[in-house]
């Protein structure tokens, strides 16, 4: 019954041709992360071999090339912003779509009059959400991979994969968040085109203004996963620190970045601290819209 | 009155049912037994209540006071169990615009547990004369092959109550003729018990066994169309019938 719900809502977006353009997006972002990087790495190589030319005609000491210490995952970086970005907005159109659908189609009249109850519902809602997520982030993966592979010009160590797969699981976790808040405001709102602004609105909120409040106003921080600039003694930036770990956007950043190694290595009970959050606000906004959809009266329609 | 058989298990009974939707009473104390193999035609005007009844009887909401069974099980009780005995077409039929018919009865029907899905889902659409639709996407659909394909859903997994909301809403001549002998093939090859909200007295004369009458929440008359026309010798139609019970004669 659980699968039944999750196979049609993945039917349902297969056949949407929002979620096909933001995915299309998606996954050009992610070539273009791959390809930004290969051309950067291209340069960089290109300068540095005419300097060792330059400087071994000059009888000179050769540098080491830069690339032997730079983690070859730091290639991917820009990915840490694209799925904040990109990757969140097609989160909540998925959460959308998945609830949405149903009430504007009028066939969740249809669905509460058939001998399934609600939890299996929302579960099966759920699950279709997380394959759905997880496939468009499998694509982004494998892209990331091909991409790795012909900029180092060798496959990915077995410990570069891992971290791989720790940061796409960690995308799955954040883009769930914003899944769930797509299905709360699908749930709730009376009009189709509300309950989707409400929830973008949501998103840029959470990604955009909190890290300003809680990263001590600092705008850059809101789009890159940054190191903290010299410590200040002005007592607001003092509790805006303290409460960072409010900003799901910014611990994502972070863990990211320190996963993908484009900041240096932090503990790894930090970077689990650092999820905590993320998680912990999947778990009761996935508790919420578990309560909205037992309470919602599905016999009225959309206005 | 219809009165069942005591060694007839009703189909639907209702007792002193009430619902309130925000501060309003929409259905005021409803007492009505309906027997097994009836094809009952609930009337009244906008707003009287009747869906309202049918979706409590369907199990969307729940009552506010007094009880409603489906074939001897309780809707808030056993809502599961009523669901496997009931079919249940809204008054504006939409489902999966971008799946086709067959794609819909097939979700449908393993929702309802049916087992063999695209058999049985095949089977209905042939049954209602309807095969030509499977493979078409029900966004492309008129109103008469939405109401057809909506009742091939309702009756898919062979429910034994049918409850019909509104179901000429919007047809055209044809399609009401194509639906009054569907319900009357159900309900005579298929033994279905058929609840009906209607507007069409017509309709209802020509296919409902019995009828009643809401106003306002309250059920004013119940009653065979046997008894009803007996009852009414003056009156040519059903509709100046209805509108002698609703002014209270």
């Amino acid at each position: 019954m659980v699968w039944n719900i999750a196979r049609q809502q993945l039917l349902t977006l297969r056949r949407s041709g929002t979620f096909i353009a933001i995915l299309a997006t998606m996954l050009l972002m992610t070539a273009l992360a791959g390809f930004i990087g290969w051309m950067s790495h291209h340069t960089i190589i290109k300068v540095y071999d005419e300097t060792v030319r330059l400087l071994t005609a000059q009888g000179k000491p050769i540098p080491a090339n830069p690339f032997d210490s730079k983690p070859e995952l730091a290639l991917l970086s820009n990915l840490a912003i694209y799925v904040p970005l990109i990757g969140a907005i097609l989160a909540t159109i998925v959460g959308h779509i998945a609830m949405m659908e149903d009430r504007a189609s009028g066939a969740a009249r249809l669905l509460f009059s058939r001998p399934i109850s609600r939890s299996r519902y929302v579960i099966g809602k759920f699950l279709g959400t997380t394959i759905a997520l997880a496939g468009v982030l499998a694509a982004s993966a494998v892209l990331s991979t091909l991409s790795l592979v012909i900029v180092n010009r060798n496959v990915p160590a077995a410990g570069e994969v891992g971290r791989l797969a720790v940061f796409f699981g960690i995308s799955l976790v954040y883009m769930l968040v914003f899944a769930l808040v797509g299905m709360a405001f699908a749930i709730t709102s009376r009009n189709r085109s509300f309950a989707i602004v409400a929830a973008l609105g949501v998103w840029l909120v959470l990604t955009f203004v909190v890290p300003q409040v809680t990263s001590g106003l600092r705008p850059t921080t809101s789009l890159n996963p940054i190191t903290d600039p010299v410590s200040t003694s002005q007592s607001f930036f003092q509790v805006t620190a303290h409460a960072r770990p409010i900003s799901v956007s910014e611990q994502y950043k972070r863990v990211s970045a320190s996963v993908l190694q484009t900041e240096p290595a932090e503990s790894p009970s930090r970077s689990a601290l650092r999820v905590v959050p993320i998680l912990a606000l999947a778990l009761l906004l996935a508790l919420g819209v578990g309560g909205l959809v037992a309470r919602h009266d599905y016999s009225r329609g959309l206005q | 009155m219809t009165n069942a058989s005591p060694l007839d298990s009703a189909a639907i009974e209702l007792d002193g049912l009430r619902h309130r939707y925000d501060m309003d009473d929409v259905l005021r104390g409803i007492n009505l037994s309906i027997p097994r193999g009836e094809v009952f035609g609930f009337l009244g005007h906008n707003g009287s209540g009747k869906t309202t009844t049918v979706n409590i009887l369907t199990t969307l909401i729940r009552p506010t006071a007094g009880s409603a069974r489906v074939c001897g099980l309780d809707v808030e009780r056993e809502p599961m169990r009523v669901r496997q005995l009931i079919g249940y077409l809204p008054s504006d039929i939409r489902m999966y615009d971008h799946m086709t018919a067959l794609e819909n009865l097939e979700f449908f029907a393993r929702l309802s547990g049916v087992e063999r899905p695209r058999s049985a889902a095949l089977e209905t659409l042939d049954y209602l004369d309807c095969a030509d639709l499977a493979g078409k996407r029900v966004g492309t659909f008129s109103t008469g092959m939405r109401q057809r394909i909506g009742i091939a859903q309702a009756v898919l997994h062979k429910p034994v109550v049918l409850f019909l909301d509104e179901p000429t809403a919007g047809l055209d001549p044809s399609g009401v003729r194509h639906l009054r002998e569907t319900i009357q093939r159900l309900n005579s090859e298929l033994g279905v018990t058929i609840f009906m909200n209607t507007h069409q007295l017509s309709e209802v004369a020509k296919v409902c066994t019995s009828i009643g009458v809401l106003n306002h929440g309250e059920l004013i008359y119940t009653d065979s169309i046997e008894n009803t026309t007996a009852r009414f010798p003056d009156e040519a139609s059903l509709e100046g019938i209805y509108v002698r019970v609703e002014a209270g004669a």
